[in-house]
């Protein structure tokens, strides 16, 4: 191979690597495997990130639920708006769920509405309720979630 | 070899000065904490104040800050739960008030500092000295958190 392939080559590697830290969760311990959509800002996968490794070591169990439930995940502003988060379902959900999930108001509110979201996605996949949209219950969930990782007094 | 010498000095400048400008960073304590801060809103100076503060006056505190924290991010408070959620549910707990009042936070499972905004009118002096507090008592529940002992 000549000394230009072996640069393109390189490139290529580099370009792939960067691509998947950028763009994929990737927790193999835990068999965790999550799709991270490009955002608007590069900050905004950045948060998803750290929101999952917060929901893994602060809270394992909503984590579990997390790897379960959600396949993909989009840190633009959608249906959520900039300061929420969106589960869609139809047919093409009924495996792992795509969930919106706002980071405009930090750490913590990112992690509370991937629970959120994550919670909907479960609804879904249990058939309940019609809609899926039990929001007291989804509510709860990031209140709690809320109130167990932040420690302030 | 006088040329890769140059290029490698200039790379340590910009990779220092890069380091200073958005993070707290003392080589001499093998100490870098990212900094956080809203665009037009935020204050980095004041937050690498109030370390300032937790280093000259707390040693055991900034050696925690410097091990177990690796960001602080600036908020405009701490939310310790969601206001939509049912009332009866969360019934009348008063620690939603006390976390948004409160000058910081330690986000569990993390390595980040939340600390709140300085408000309109707020005395700086006084937003110092809680700042300072809160990243001494954050850092303190940041070890707690890993390493699952308490001092």
């Amino acid at each position: 191979m000549t000394r230009a392939r072996w640069w393109a080559l390189a490139g290529i590697v580099v370009v792939a690597v960067l691509a998947t830290r950028y763009l994929v969760w990737l927790d193999p311990g835990n068999r965790c495997v999550i799709t991270i959509r490009p955002s608007l800002v590069g900050y905004d996968n950045r948060i998803v990130k750290l929101a999952l490794e917060t929901l893994r070591h602060g809270s394992p169990e909503d984590y579990r639920q997390v790897c379960v439930h959600v396949g993909t995940i989009n840190p633009n502003p959608a249906c959520g708006g900039f300061g929420g988060g969106c589960f869609w379902h139809g047919d093409g959900q009924k495996g792992r769920a795509t969930i919106d999930v706002s980071t405009e108001h930090g750490l913590i509110w990112t992690a509370a509405i991937v629970v959120h979201e994550t919670c909907h996605a479960r609804q879904f996949h249990e058939g309940r309720p019609p809609g899926f949209d039990l929001e007291h219950e989804c509510y709860n969930e990031d209140d709690r979630i809320m109130r167990a990782l932040v420690q302030f007094e | 070899m006088t040329k890769y010498a140059v290029v490698g000095g200039v790379l340590l400048v910009l990779a220092w000065g890069w380091a200073s400008v958005f993070s707290w960073f003392d080589p001499s304590a093998l100490c870098r904490v990212h900094i956080d801060v809203e665009l037009l809103e935020g204050d980095r100076a004041s937050v690498k104040e109030a370390i300032s503060v937790v280093r000259r006056e707390d040693p055991v505190a900034y050696r925690d800050l410097c091990r177990w924290v690796d960001r602080i991010q600036e908020e405009r408070e701490c939310m310790a739960g969601d206001p939509q959620a049912d009332p009866r549910f969360r019934g009348a707990d008063p620690a939603l008030r006390r976390a948004r009042d409160a000058a910081g936070c330690y986000i569990r499972g993390s390595r980040v500092i939340v600390l709140r905004r300085a408000r309109d009118g707020e005395n700086p002096a006084t937003l110092l000295r809680e700042r300072a507090e809160a990243i001494t008592r954050s850092a303190g529940y940041a070890r707690a958190f890993w390493t699952g002992t308490s001092r």
